[in-house]
Protein backbone atom coordinates (compact mmCIF):
# COMPACT_ATOMS: atom_id res chain seq x y z
CA UNK A 1 0.00 0.00 0.00
CA UNK A 2 1.04 3.64 -0.78
CA UNK A 3 0.43 6.70 1.08
CA UNK A 4 1.14 10.55 -0.03
CA UNK A 5 -0.17 13.52 1.75
CA UNK A 6 -1.16 16.54 -0.57
CA UNK A 7 -1.99 19.92 0.83
CA UNK A 8 -5.19 22.16 -1.15
CA UNK A 9 -5.65 25.11 1.24
CA UNK A 10 -6.83 24.20 4.44
CA UNK A 11 -7.21 20.46 3.57
CA UNK A 12 -4.93 17.62 3.94
CA UNK A 13 -5.89 15.07 1.54
CA UNK A 14 -4.43 11.34 2.08
CA UNK A 15 -4.30 9.34 -0.70
CA UNK A 16 -4.20 5.53 -0.33
CA UNK A 17 -3.47 3.18 -3.14
CA UNK A 18 -3.73 -0.89 -2.63
CA UNK A 19 -5.14 -2.77 -0.28
CA UNK A 20 -5.05 -1.81 3.81
CA UNK A 21 -4.84 -4.77 5.49
CA UNK A 22 -3.83 -6.07 9.12
CA UNK A 23 -0.34 -5.49 7.16
CA UNK A 24 -0.46 -2.09 6.22
CA UNK A 25 -2.76 -0.54 7.98
CA UNK A 26 -0.06 0.97 10.41
CA UNK A 27 1.11 3.05 7.37
CA UNK A 28 -1.99 4.50 7.12
CA UNK A 29 -2.34 4.79 10.74
CA UNK A 30 0.58 6.73 11.06
CA UNK A 31 -0.46 9.32 8.82
CA UNK A 32 -3.75 9.74 9.46
CA UNK A 33 -3.05 10.15 13.41
CA UNK A 34 0.11 12.39 12.67
CA UNK A 35 -2.18 14.78 10.44
CA UNK A 36 -4.58 14.84 13.25
CA UNK A 37 -1.67 15.92 15.27
CA UNK A 38 -0.72 18.47 13.88
CA UNK A 39 -3.11 20.88 13.84
CA UNK A 40 -4.40 20.69 10.42
CA UNK A 41 -8.59 22.02 10.26
CA UNK A 42 -9.43 19.47 7.47
CA UNK A 43 -8.28 15.88 6.82
CA UNK A 44 -9.90 13.97 3.55
CA UNK A 45 -9.12 10.27 2.94
CA UNK A 46 -9.29 9.47 -0.73
CA UNK A 47 -10.24 5.42 -1.31
CA UNK A 48 -10.67 5.55 -5.09
CA UNK A 49 -7.63 3.53 -5.60
CA UNK A 50 -8.40 1.74 -2.28
CA UNK A 51 -8.39 -1.83 -3.79
CA UNK A 52 -9.47 -3.62 -0.50
CA UNK A 53 -9.86 -2.77 3.44
CA UNK A 54 -10.38 -5.31 6.15
CA UNK A 55 -11.45 -4.40 9.99
CA UNK A 56 -8.11 -3.43 10.76
CA UNK A 57 -8.15 -0.44 8.10
CA UNK A 58 -11.57 -0.16 8.93
CA UNK A 59 -10.32 0.38 12.96
CA UNK A 60 -8.27 2.60 11.75
CA UNK A 61 -10.48 4.84 10.19
CA UNK A 62 -12.62 4.90 13.04
CA UNK A 63 -9.83 5.48 15.20
CA UNK A 64 -9.33 8.42 13.27
CA UNK A 65 -12.77 9.69 13.27
CA UNK A 66 -12.32 9.35 17.42
CA UNK A 67 -9.16 11.73 17.14
CA UNK A 68 -10.72 14.04 14.68
CA UNK A 69 -13.14 14.72 17.62
CA UNK A 70 -10.78 15.51 20.36
CA UNK A 71 -8.67 18.12 17.85
CA UNK A 72 -11.90 19.23 16.07
CA UNK A 73 -10.24 18.37 13.25
CA UNK A 74 -12.82 18.21 10.18
CA UNK A 75 -12.52 14.67 8.88
CA UNK A 76 -14.07 12.66 5.92
CA UNK A 77 -13.53 9.89 2.98
CA UNK A 78 -14.79 9.86 -0.91
CA UNK A 79 -14.54 8.10 -3.70
CA UNK A 80 -15.03 4.67 -1.91
CA UNK A 81 -15.10 1.84 -3.85
CA UNK A 82 -17.68 -1.27 -3.52
CA UNK A 83 -15.91 -3.09 -1.26
CA UNK A 84 -15.19 -0.58 1.05
CA UNK A 85 -18.73 0.65 0.82
CA UNK A 86 -19.79 -2.65 1.59
CA UNK A 87 -17.82 -2.98 4.73
CA UNK A 88 -18.71 0.01 6.06
CA UNK A 89 -22.25 -0.24 5.36
CA UNK A 90 -22.07 -3.95 7.27
CA UNK A 91 -20.78 -2.74 10.62
CA UNK A 92 -23.60 0.30 10.37
CA UNK A 93 -20.43 3.28 9.95
CA UNK A 94 -21.69 4.50 6.73
CA UNK A 95 -23.73 6.66 8.71
CA UNK A 96 -20.81 8.06 11.09
CA UNK A 97 -18.49 8.34 8.91
CA UNK A 98 -18.58 11.92 6.59
CA UNK A 99 -18.70 10.14 3.10
CA UNK A 100 -18.49 12.06 -0.02
CA UNK A 101 -18.49 10.93 -3.91
CA UNK A 102 -15.80 13.05 -5.31
CA UNK A 103 -12.87 14.85 -4.66
CA UNK A 104 -14.53 18.17 -5.88
CA UNK A 105 -17.82 17.17 -3.29
CA UNK A 106 -15.48 16.81 -0.51
CA UNK A 107 -13.28 19.61 -0.91
CA UNK A 108 -16.69 22.29 -1.03
CA UNK A 109 -18.37 20.49 2.16
CA UNK A 110 -15.87 19.24 4.49
CA UNK A 111 -15.21 22.47 6.07
CA UNK A 112 -19.17 22.70 6.78
CA UNK A 113 -18.81 18.91 8.36
CA UNK A 114 -20.33 19.05 11.77
CA UNK A 115 -20.17 17.85 14.36
CA UNK A 116 -16.36 17.07 13.68
CA UNK A 117 -15.51 13.36 12.61
CA UNK A 118 -18.74 13.40 10.86
CA UNK A 119 -22.18 12.45 12.67
CA UNK B 1 11.16 -17.14 3.77
CA UNK B 2 7.67 -15.02 2.97
CA UNK B 3 6.63 -16.87 -0.07
CA UNK B 4 3.84 -19.62 -0.15
CA UNK B 5 5.15 -22.65 0.89
CA UNK B 6 3.34 -24.42 -1.06
CA UNK B 7 0.07 -24.98 -3.44
CA UNK B 8 -1.28 -27.56 -4.95
CA UNK B 9 -4.91 -28.43 -7.05
CA UNK B 10 -5.75 -31.92 -7.69
CA UNK B 11 -6.58 -33.00 -10.74
CA UNK B 12 -9.08 -35.54 -12.25
CA UNK B 13 -12.56 -36.13 -10.82
CA UNK B 14 -10.98 -33.94 -7.68
CA UNK B 15 -10.12 -30.74 -9.69
CA UNK B 16 -12.60 -28.73 -7.50
CA UNK B 17 -10.48 -29.07 -4.61
CA UNK B 18 -7.15 -26.91 -3.76
CA UNK B 19 -5.00 -26.58 -0.87
CA UNK B 20 -2.64 -23.29 -0.08
CA UNK B 21 -0.66 -22.87 2.54
CA UNK B 22 1.32 -19.68 3.82
CA UNK B 23 3.73 -18.94 6.83
CA UNK B 24 2.00 -16.95 9.29
CA UNK B 25 2.83 -12.95 7.77
CA UNK B 26 0.17 -10.53 7.67
CA UNK B 27 2.14 -9.56 4.23
CA UNK B 28 1.02 -12.85 2.88
CA UNK B 29 -2.78 -12.21 3.44
CA UNK B 30 -2.84 -10.71 -0.28
CA UNK B 31 -2.39 -14.51 -1.15
CA UNK B 32 -5.25 -15.57 0.50
CA UNK B 33 -7.36 -13.40 -1.02
CA UNK B 34 -6.31 -13.87 -4.79
CA UNK B 35 -6.96 -17.33 -4.72
CA UNK B 36 -10.20 -16.87 -3.00
CA UNK B 37 -11.35 -14.29 -5.37
CA UNK B 38 -9.99 -16.12 -8.22
CA UNK B 39 -11.87 -19.29 -7.43
CA UNK B 40 -15.28 -18.03 -6.08
CA UNK B 41 -15.56 -16.00 -9.52
CA UNK B 42 -15.07 -19.17 -11.59
CA UNK B 43 -17.75 -20.97 -9.32
CA UNK B 44 -20.11 -18.73 -10.13
CA UNK B 45 -20.79 -16.00 -7.57
CA UNK B 46 -21.76 -12.12 -7.95
CA UNK B 47 -19.54 -9.71 -7.53
CA UNK B 48 -20.65 -8.74 -4.22
CA UNK B 49 -20.70 -12.10 -2.81
CA UNK B 50 -16.23 -13.00 -4.14
CA UNK B 51 -15.81 -9.34 -2.32
CA UNK B 52 -17.40 -10.88 1.05
CA UNK B 53 -15.94 -14.00 0.70
CA UNK B 54 -12.87 -12.78 0.35
CA UNK B 55 -13.26 -10.57 3.25
CA UNK B 56 -14.50 -13.21 5.03
CA UNK B 57 -11.41 -15.32 4.19
CA UNK B 58 -8.91 -12.73 4.86
CA UNK B 59 -10.49 -11.75 8.25
CA UNK B 60 -10.44 -15.16 9.44
CA UNK B 61 -6.60 -15.79 8.79
CA UNK B 62 -5.47 -12.06 10.50
CA UNK B 63 -7.61 -13.49 13.08
CA UNK B 64 -5.32 -16.65 12.95
CA UNK B 65 -2.43 -14.45 12.98
CA UNK B 66 -3.29 -12.05 15.54
CA UNK B 67 -5.45 -14.02 18.15
CA UNK B 68 -3.73 -17.67 17.59
CA UNK B 69 -0.42 -17.08 16.57
CA UNK B 70 -0.15 -13.71 18.17
CA UNK B 71 1.37 -11.99 15.60
CA UNK B 72 4.22 -14.77 15.75
CA UNK B 73 5.23 -15.12 11.82
CA UNK B 74 6.89 -18.83 11.95
CA UNK B 75 3.84 -20.70 12.21
CA UNK B 76 1.70 -21.57 9.35
CA UNK B 77 -2.13 -21.36 7.50
CA UNK B 78 -3.38 -23.54 5.60
CA UNK B 79 -6.71 -22.90 3.85
CA UNK B 80 -8.51 -25.47 1.39
CA UNK B 81 -10.84 -24.77 -0.98
CA UNK B 82 -13.85 -27.24 -1.98
CA UNK B 83 -15.87 -26.08 -5.21
CA UNK B 84 -19.30 -27.89 -5.22
CA UNK B 85 -22.08 -27.48 -7.37
CA UNK B 86 -24.14 -25.33 -4.48
CA UNK B 87 -21.10 -23.95 -2.29
CA UNK B 88 -18.13 -23.56 -1.86
CA UNK B 89 -16.55 -24.46 1.61
CA UNK B 90 -13.23 -23.43 3.23
CA UNK B 91 -11.24 -25.14 5.75
CA UNK B 92 -8.85 -23.20 7.60
CA UNK B 93 -6.67 -24.77 9.62
CA UNK B 94 -2.86 -23.76 12.00
CA UNK B 95 -1.30 -25.31 14.48
CA UNK B 96 -1.26 -22.65 17.07
CA UNK B 97 -2.56 -22.99 20.64
CA UNK B 98 -6.12 -23.42 21.01
CA UNK B 99 -8.56 -20.22 20.46
CA UNK B 100 -12.25 -20.30 22.36
CA UNK B 101 -14.44 -18.74 19.79
CA UNK B 102 -16.01 -16.91 22.52
CA UNK B 103 -12.64 -14.90 22.63
CA UNK B 104 -13.08 -13.19 19.82
CA UNK B 105 -16.41 -12.55 19.73
CA UNK B 106 -16.92 -9.65 18.34
CA UNK B 107 -18.11 -5.97 19.50
CA UNK B 108 -21.54 -4.52 19.59
CA UNK B 109 -22.05 -2.59 16.53
CA UNK B 110 -23.37 0.64 18.37
CA UNK B 111 -19.85 1.07 20.11
CA UNK B 112 -18.31 3.33 17.99
CA UNK B 113 -15.12 2.28 18.78
CA UNK B 114 -11.51 0.49 16.98
CA UNK B 115 -11.30 -3.78 16.30
CA UNK B 116 -13.88 -6.13 17.23
CA UNK B 117 -15.13 -6.34 13.51
CA UNK B 118 -12.96 -9.33 11.80
CA UNK B 119 -15.54 -12.17 13.11
CA UNK B 120 -18.72 -9.91 12.81
CA UNK B 121 -17.32 -9.70 9.00
CA UNK B 122 -17.03 -13.35 9.01
CA UNK B 123 -20.06 -14.48 10.55
CA UNK B 124 -21.76 -11.68 8.22
CA UNK B 125 -20.39 -12.77 5.02
CA UNK B 126 -20.50 -16.61 5.24
CA UNK B 127 -23.78 -18.89 5.31
CA UNK B 128 -21.83 -20.93 8.26
CA UNK B 129 -18.37 -20.40 10.31
CA UNK B 130 -17.83 -23.60 12.43
CA UNK B 131 -14.87 -24.19 14.55
CA UNK B 132 -13.94 -28.37 14.33
CA UNK B 133 -13.55 -28.90 18.30
CA UNK B 134 -12.15 -32.30 17.52
CA UNK B 135 -9.23 -30.88 15.42
CA UNK B 136 -6.35 -32.07 17.44
CA UNK B 137 -3.25 -29.59 16.98
CA UNK B 138 -4.26 -26.15 16.51
CA UNK B 139 -7.34 -24.65 15.30
CA UNK B 140 -9.79 -25.53 12.08
CA UNK B 141 -12.53 -23.27 11.43
CA UNK B 142 -14.81 -24.36 8.35
CA UNK B 143 -16.82 -21.38 6.35
CA UNK B 144 -19.34 -22.22 3.56
CA UNK B 145 -20.61 -19.74 1.48
CA UNK B 146 -24.10 -21.29 -0.74
CA UNK B 147 -24.59 -20.10 -4.23
CA UNK B 148 -27.61 -17.70 -4.23
CA UNK B 149 -30.52 -19.93 -4.63
CA UNK B 150 -29.33 -22.93 -3.35
CA UNK B 151 -28.80 -22.74 0.07
CA UNK B 152 -29.15 -25.98 2.85
CA UNK B 153 -32.80 -26.03 4.23
CA UNK B 154 -30.71 -28.15 6.74
CA UNK B 155 -28.77 -25.78 8.62
CA UNK B 156 -26.45 -26.66 10.56
CA UNK B 157 -25.16 -24.01 13.81
CA UNK B 158 -22.87 -21.47 13.31
CA UNK B 159 -20.86 -21.79 16.44
CA UNK B 160 -19.19 -18.72 15.98
CA UNK B 161 -22.40 -16.50 15.59
CA UNK B 162 -23.07 -14.31 17.91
Amino acid sequence: MKVEVRNINQVSVIDCTGDVDLYSSTTLRETLLNLMRSGIPNVLVNMADVTYIDSSGIATLVEGLQLSRQTKTHFGLYALRRNAKSVLALARLDKVFAIFSSEQEALEKIPTTLPFGGL
Amino acid sequence: MLAPLWAEGRSGSDSKRMKIVISSHPRLLHILRGVVTYRAQHAGFTPADVDSMTVAISEAAANVIRHAYKDRHDGFLALEILTLPDRMEFILEDSAPKVQPEAIRSRPLDEIRPGGLGTFFMNSYMDKCTFDEHFAKGNRLIMVKYLRGKASTNDESRSTKH
